[in-house]
């Protein structure tokens, strides 16, 4: 009889000089603890006692989470691991796991315990940042270009509303107008700056232009939102752009407040309230899907493209919005809209929320592959010539997936900047 | 002669409870009790709480025999043992001895409600040194602490810090024999936990399973609040060694969740013994003649497995956990139908 036995995981450092020898490689080989001496409740206790965190504690162990967490298909993640890893002695204020999370809430979907990550992850992971403990680099730079610029790219104030000149369209700015408008359209900071932002800016301000919509921006006096910065543990960061922006909103006379980005919908309807701000809020897709008949007819030149669309968890998940996206494709003649296999309520997250937008190399070290790479895979196998997208974080990252993953033929487009293509042909 | 009498033999929450039920429903009861009080195991064994509304025990216990004994048609007969019986449904004839005296009983139907006893943990083929080890305790006897509010380490009298429950400890065992599961455990051990965590707030209480097998509202009444507000630690895998360590308990398993063996210390290690039939329950089904499955507990069901009181005697019904592994919920139900069942027995003979 043959006898299996499981072999220790080996850990290895791969350059190290210890009193000047090298002891690189399997020089210095260790193995990784095997059994188990001590259970720890005390680390499950340390985060379900920090306000907000409270359901960590709730996991019975049912393991849902873990097949629908996005992080652990393309690694070894997800609610239940994180609960067992603390009951085993890891103190996640600590851990390398804290920062994983995505906050895509596709979890919360499916847990009988309602085990909140959403909730959780911001708790521990300001507790971590008020303990001094480990955070990445890359995330604790975009914490500091927002403090100092007012967005997490670090891009001067000054040429928040410089893309404006590239839309070809007149696009008032609410200090110099001096009246009441309808809608007050929050641009947000990756359309502001971003060259790729900057294309469906662009395309807004034309199609806003186009049906006659009575709207302006903010300009100069337009902050970051601060969600992700919310999700990412920076709470006081977030507080501050708060105040900021609800000073200024209520500076205006204005009817609906019209966002380009998900997240920053995520903020002003479902968070700002707590600060006082309730107004109201609706994301460009469920703006435009309520103009649908007068948007029609502008959509006059084909679109002849297979299009699969890309579901942001902040506009589904999070926030119900899953049809006015799908209404505004179909709406684009000659489009043929195919969906992924994981789409809607299960749509697969882009690797970009909760703070995963400026964690890449960090993820990176941790996961077999980007987020946003396995979903651009996902794009592709439908067999789509365009992956559309409606969260001003997605462009970028969906372009660099799908040539990472060698699907170049698949274009990565905004909602925006297909209905644009329609109205204006090419 | 034909008697419209019913005869209960027990003295716990079933027995009361059928008593109860059957004078209620116009039956002339005589009621036998082995021991010289009434209240059953919960009360023998001084049960702390119960999982019913966390009501203290004895009080609870107190109140069904209230009820039983207050009623006229109700007849206690204490230190009471059965020795015989012959006669048929409507006419039986119960030989007793009450007080070391003779007696002959004529009932015209009876029921069984001579209970279980808690698992003897000796019996375990698992290593768990009940019997060598003082910290190693069985639920019964961390009830009697938690009653008292004085749970030690039974080997040097200090409160224990970390404690752990092993479940399933002579149930679900093909080779002990007692392949069912005893239903209550995981709710008794939960709620011993809860208490534990009320009682000695600085200690660390986990429970090693193979399943948790809560009982309907059980998972949401106990077993979610032991974990969530109590934290009580729950973990899948279940211990097969209990070794000596300086003076504590090194406790051996698989963490079956992380594919890892487990070997921690521990202060105090609580075995969850599961439910077995009373002793007197298997001495009455030999005196009465009645069948009784391969665990020993009375066989209920009648033909067709939906007449949960039927034995294999007409006229004879169960109630309890003398018919299997119950709850008080479960016993009492059964009691009461029971009790319906024996009335309706006797009339229909005597009509």
């Amino acid at each position: 009889m043959t006898v299996k036995y499981e072999k220790a995981k080996a850990i290895e450092k791969e350059h190290i000089i210890m009193d000047g020898v090298d002891v690189s490689g399997h020089w210095n080989r260790m193995f990784e603890q095997r059994t188990i001496f001590e259970y720890t409740p005390e680390l499950i206790e340390k985060i379900a006692d920090i306000p907000d965190a409270e359901s960590f504690a709730n996991c019975y162990q049912c393991a849902k989470c873990v097949a629908v967490c996005p992080v652990d298909v393309v690694g070894n993640y997800g609610p239940r691991k994180l609960y067992r890893y603390a009951q085993t002695g890891l103190d996640l204020t600590e851990a390398s796991e804290l920062w994983l999370c995505t906050t895509c809430a596709n979890c919360l979907r499916v847990c009988p315990k309602e085990v909140n990550m959403v909730k959780i992850m911001p708790a521990a992971r300001e507790q971590a940042i008020l303990d001094g403990k480990f955070v990445p680099a890359e995330l604790q730079q975009a914490f500091e270009n927002t403090a100092k610029s007012g967005n997490p790219l670090g891009q001067p104030q000054r040429k928040r509303d410089a893309w404006i000149k590239e839309s070809g369209v007149e696009v008032p700015i609410m200090k110099d107008l001096g009246r009441k408008v309808n809608v007050l359209w929050y641009v947000g900071s990756y359309p502001s700056y971003h060259p790729r932002g900057i294309d469906a800016a662009s395309a807004a301000a034309r199609i806003f232009t186009a049906l006659g919509i009575d709207f302006a921006v903010l300009g100069k006096e337009e902050k970051d939102d601060a969600d992700s910065q919310r999700l990412a543990g920076e709470k006081g960061l977030f507080e501050m752009m708060a105040e900021h922006n609800i000073e200024t909103f209520n500076k205006y006379e204005w009817d609906e407040l019209v966002v380009t980005g998900p997240h920053e919908l995520n903020a002003f309807k479902n968070v700002y309230p707590k600060y006082g701000f309730e107004r109201p809020v609706v994301h460009y897709t469920t703006f435009l899907a309520r103009h649908l008949d007068q948007l029609k007819p502008l959509l006059k030149h084909p679109v002849n493209k297979k299009i699969t669309y890309h579901d942001p968890c902040y506009l589904g998940r999070h926030n119900g919005e899953y049809e006015a996206p799908r209404q505004l494709l179909e709406a684009i003649p000659g489009v043929e809209l195919v969906e992924m296999a994981r789409n809607r309520q299960n749509g697969y997250c882009c690797g970009g929320g909760g703070g995963g937008m400026w964690m890449d190399s960090f993820t990176a070290k941790h996961t077999t592959m980007r987020l946003s790479e396995k979903r651009a895979m996902e794009a592709a196998s439908t067999g789509a010539d365009v992956l559309a997208v409606a969260c001003p974080f997605e462009v970028s990252r969906f372009e660099d997936a799908v040539k990472s993953t060698g699907n170049e033929h698949v274009g990565v487009l905004d909602i925006l900047e297909l209905l644009d293509k329609s109205m204006r042909g090419e | 002669m034909s008697s419209n009498k019913v005869l209960v033999i027990g003295g716990g929450p079933a027995g009361l409870e059928a008593a109860r039920s059957a004078a209620e429903l116009g039956g002339e009861v005589i009621l036998l009790e082995k021991r010289e009080r009434l209240g059953g195991t919960p009360d023998r064994e001084s049960y702390a709480k119960l999982t019913h509304h966390w009501r203290d025990a004895s009080e609870a216990m107190a109140e069904l025999a209230t009820a039983a004994t207050n009623n006229p048609n109700v007849e206690v007969k204490y230190q009471t043992e059965v020795k015989g019986m012959s006669g048929r449904a409507g006419n039986f004839t119960v030989d007793i001895e009450a007080g070391g005296a003779a007696e002959s009983l004529n009932v015209g139907s009876i029921i069984i409600a001579t209970g279980f006893q808690h698992f003897d943990p000796g019996r375990a083929t698992q290593y768990y040194n009940y019997y060598t080890f003082p910290d190693v305790i069985t639920l019964t006897d961390l009830e009697k602490m938690l009653k008292e509010h004085n749970v030690v380490r039974p080997s040097n009298g200090e409160a224990p810090k970390k404690i752990a429950f092993i479940q399933c400890v002579g149930s679900r065992d093909r080779q002990i024999g007692n392949e069912y599961c005893s239903k209550v455990c995981c709710g008794i051990a939960s709620k011993q936990a809860i208490e534990l965590r009320q009682q000695l707030p600085d200690s660390k209480v986990m429970i090693f399973y193979i399943d948790m097998r809560m009982y309907g509202y059980w998972e949401n009444e106990i077993y979610w609040p032991a974990q969530e507000k109590y934290k009580v630690n729950y973990i899948k895998g279940v211990i097969s060694e209990v070794l000596p360590k300086g003076n504590q308990l090194l406790i051996r398993g698989e963490d079956t969740t992380m594919s890892r063996p487990m070997e921690v210390t521990m202060d105090m290690v609580v075995l969850s013994v599961g439910m077995e039939p009373s002793a007197g329950t298997r001495a009455i089904a030999q005196t009465l003649g009645i069948q009784q499955n391969k665990y020993g507990f009375i066989e209920a069901g009648g033909d067709g497995g939906l007449d949960p009181v039927a034995t294999s005697v007409p006229g004879v019904f169960v109630a309890g956990a003398a018919a299997g592994p119950a709850d008080l919920d479960d016993s009492i139900s059964r009691a009461g139908l029971a009790a319906a069942r024996a009335v309706a027995s006797v009339r229909k003979v005597m009509a």
